[in-house]
């Protein structure tokens, strides 16, 4: 995962922050960007309030008030993990693997112990040596991120440490109501972990794999809506983030099919708050291309796209959906062809980007039996009544052209 | 603001207090709206504003009687706001709208009969609009905007008040389509859920004994929301109500129905005559209903770039968008039509060859693989009835009725 050295790494008077995150905040003139009229209206301006995230907080508190009146929490805890949670969990042996000084199980300390996701809620029951300050908690997703790469511990064990750490590092992020730049590179870095994650949990085996691929989803959705949030909530006219296009174009791919309902708002509805800069994007008009496929079931074009522009957070997404089509063009080719001409199973792979040896392997596990003709091809022959959905949902074949993105993580 | 002396502002500050009374006393629910209907801008709310601030206390004037002040956290209220509302000060207004509706819920609450009904329409739609203009002035002084958010729940608590057994429950439509407007305003329309619900499903409710016009707006937003959804034909029984059953004479509000039915029943198959576009001024749809005529991809491609901007904020852009398969079963039964007018013996084969030219005349370059994987799609969604004969590079039709129409039903997924 590429992981860009931003801001400094020092841990410095994290104290005195509140001001500065104010301070970073930037007061439009002209309210209303270029599509104008009725669309924007419905779009939240949180410019100086601090925003609501997933809680409703009392409603009471925020009428009339000025941002310098509401009461902040702003953490003073210096460390990855406060002290005495560390303390704790170290005489309770609640550590983690990952968090034990030389695999001891009741002894852990400040370079590898990191604060754990807890449900209690009210900022009212938070003390602020608890809270970590924006700079240790980009340090600690520094940190958090580099454990990907460990080769000692399968992947479910290293991604079940980093998805409950990284839900407390958003914790913390709430709590005291940050919402900067340097805050949105934090998202951006917590989706991408959920996303590759998504991908990469596809190819682990277990019992309880299915239930993490699920959480992972929830917080994916999750994390992805806090990120909107903050890219709404200082939003100049017509201004996207540096990432923000391609960080949209994935709630897209999350929708593609109109029944998945992942986060709740059909597509309709969420391209009605789109900015204009934001719908005239590369990255949103790609999607919005491939949606289009998608729903049409253009297979071949779908496919093709897909290998030849999608990054690689788009690809990860789009992996269910890839097999999906690819299915559709299976059951669809067995059903309309001629039974006299069976299809050959080459140009079956080269529109549907997949090996030969693949696409055979898909045939069998829709029921279809594949044959060879009298030249030596390989071909499938059509309107076999053996059609069904293959019992492995998430089996995953290459896509031939993918190879293109540099997959360095 | 005009000049009023002080004789004056007491005059008419006494006169209001007295219509109140009178109206609460009497029963008298048009004179009640009348008196609270500040967004109409009406003369005499006007200059009773003017009056009050140029009077300043009228509080002492409500405590003076004992007919005045039993309704006297109502009335300082109302005050408040109309003064608030006078000279500009938007949410000011807003909160002691907020305020007296409020206290004047309760009230109504007290009241037996359903007298009151239409005032308390008045309030209710008051409230909305005051909040949409005060969040204005919010966004526009670069502030966060939560009065529409407020009024929302103000609403909801409304139609709790009103979802009951006795002769008030009539009302409770008018302020489910109040709370449509505002969830649709702020962008949260998922919240229209729980209130469609209690009105479809509560046994109280029953949906005829509604007013007509209350009616044909709650058709009109649940089946926005079906649109949304992209189910089409509940979309379509829906927008056809609302069109049915509106005023033929509120041109307006018909526009409005089409706007989203037209894009439906597109979906089903059903083309509208351009006459109705052109009464109606949907100018937007005129090259899409075109283009299916004519099975010109193009021109489809072409209409949704050039209103993007509209389609999209309405809503009914990947609607629309979805009609190019309709398109192509138009162009494919073209290309049908000329071969049995040149070589009918062998009409029904296309030669996918033969269709990869007809889509470069319309400057759409496709390789034969392409053109194959159209067929499969058209042939497999039952647009299209035959067989593709891959080695042959062909589509043989079925003599049959080889382009079925959709007679009302979606493309199937």
């Amino acid at each position: 995962m590429n992981r860009r050295n931003r801001g400094s790494s020092s841990s410095s008077s994290s104290s005195s922050r509140v001001s500065n995150t104010y301070g970073n905040r930037q007061f439009s003139d002209n309210p209303r960007t270029g599509s104008g009229g009725g669309v924007n209206e419905s779009f939240q301006r949180r410019s100086d309030a601090p925003h609501k995230r997933n809680n409703e907080k009392d409603e009471s508190k925020h009428k009339d008030e000025d941002p310098a009146d509401v009461s902040l929490i702003v953490g003073t805890c210096s460390s990855m993990c406060p002290e005495r949670e560390r303390v704790t969990r170290e005489r309770l042996r609640d550590l983690a693997v990952f968090e034990r000084l030389y695999g001891n199980p009741s002894k852990s300390s400040t370079e590898i112990a990191v604060k754990k996701f807890c449900r209690t809620l009210s900022a009212a029951d938070v003390q602020a040596s608890d809270v970590r300050p924006l700079p240790v908690l980009e340090e600690t997703l520094r940190y958090l991120l580099s454990l990907l790469d460990s080769k000692e511990h399968p992947f479910e064990v290293v991604h079940d440490f980093i998805f409950d750490r990284t839900r407390s590092i958003r914790q913390d992020l709430s709590i005291q109501n940050l919402a900067n730049e340097r805050v949105i590179y934090l998202y951006e870095e917590m989706v991408k972990f959920h996303v590759i994650s998504h991908k990469r949990l596809q190819s682990c085996s277990g019992t309880s794999i299915s239930s993490m691929h699920h959480l992972n989803m929830e917080q994916l959705a999750k994390t992805l809506t806090s990120l909107y949030n903050i890219y709404d909530a200082n939003r100049k006219p017509d201004y996207i983030y540096e990432n923000e296009a391609e960080f949209r174009s994935l709630y897209v791919l999350l929708h593609l099919n109109p029944s998945s309902g992942v986060m709740g708002e059909p597509l309709s509805l969420w391209f009605r708050k789109l900015t204009f800069a934001l719908v005239k994007s590369k990255e949103i008009c790609f999607v919005r291309n491939l949606l289009r496929l998608y729903r049409m079931g253009n297979y071949k074009n779908f496919l093709s796209r897909t290998a030849s522009e999608a990054t690689y957070l788009q690809y990860c997404i789009s992996e269910h959906h890839i097999r999906e089509m690819r299915l559709v063009a299976v059951q669809y080719i067995n059903n309309v062809c001629y039974k006299l001409q069976p299809y050959p199973l080459l140009r079956l792979s080269q529109n549907l980007k997949m090996k030969e040896l693949d696409v055979e392997s898909l045939c069998h596990e829709c029921g279809l039996e594949t044959c060879t003709d009298p030249d030596g091809f390989t071909v499938l022959p059509v309107k076999q009544s053996t059609f069904r959905s293959p019992e492995d949902k998430f089996k995953v074949y290459d896509l031939i052209g993918i190879e293109r993105i540099k997959m360095s993580i | 603001m005009a000049y009023v002396s002080m004789g004056e502002a007491h005059r008419r500050i006494t006169e209001y207090l007295n219509r109140f009374c009178d109206a609460v006393s009497y029963q008298d629910s048009s004179t009640l709206c009348r008196l609270l209907s500040f967004s109409s801008n009406s003369p005499p709310l006007l200059s009773l504003a003017d009056a009050l601030n140029v009077f300043q206390d009228s509080s002492s004037l409500i405590r003076q009687s004992d007919r005045f002040s039993e309704y006297g956290e109502i009335l300082a209220h109302v005050f408040r706001s109309l003064q608030s509302y006078r000279v500009g000060n938007l949410v000011e207004a807003y909160l002691a709208f907020e305020k007296f509706a409020n206290a004047f819920v309760q009230e109504f609450r007290n009241w037996e009969s359903a007298w009151a009904l239409e005032a308390l329409y008045v309030v209710c739609y008051e409230i909305r609009v005051l909040a949409e203009k005060a969040d204005k002035d919010l966004t526009s002084n670069g502030k966060s905007p939560e009065k529409l958010k407020a009024a929302g729940s103000l609403l909801m608590k409304v139609f709790g008040v009103l979802a009951g057994k006795g002769p008030k429950r009539v009302g409770a439509l008018y302020v489910t389509c109040q709370l449509f407007k505002t969830y649709f305003k702020l962008g949260t329309v998922n919240l229209c859920r729980s209130v469609i619900r209690s009105i479809e499903t509560a046994r109280i409710f029953d949906f005829e004994e509604f007013p007509r016009r209350d009616k044909v707006t709650y058709m009109y937003y649940t089946g926005r929301l079906e649109v949304f959804n992209e189910n089409f034909p509940a979309a379509d029984t829906k927008l056809s109500y609302a069109l049915q059953n509106c005023n033929p004479k509120r041109e307006r509000n018909i526009r409005m129905i089409l706007k989203y039915l037209v894009p439906v029943k597109l979906s089903l198959g059903i083309i509208p005559k351009d006459e109705l576009l052109r009464n109606y001024n949907l100018h937007e749809y005129t090259k899409i209903v075109q283009a299916l005529r004519k099975g010109d991809l193009r021109l489809l491609r072409h209409a949704l770039q050039e209103h993007e901007d509209r389609f999209l904020r309405s809503g009914v852009y990947l609607v629309l968008e979805k009609l190019e398969l309709q398109v192509y079963q138009r162009l494919m039964k073209k290309i049908y039509i000329n071969q049995k007018l040149s070589d009918p013996a062998r009409a029904h084969q296309l030669k996918l060859e033969g269709i990869a030219k007809a889509l470069r005349w319309l400057d759409m370059d496709m390789d034969l693989d392409e053109v194959e994987c159209i067929m499969t799609i058209l042939i497999y969604k039952n647009l299209v009835k035959g067989y593709l004969a891959h080695k042959s590079k062909v589509v043989v039709l079925s003599k049959q009725d080889p382009f079925p129409k959709l007679n009302g039903k979606p493309v199937s997924s």
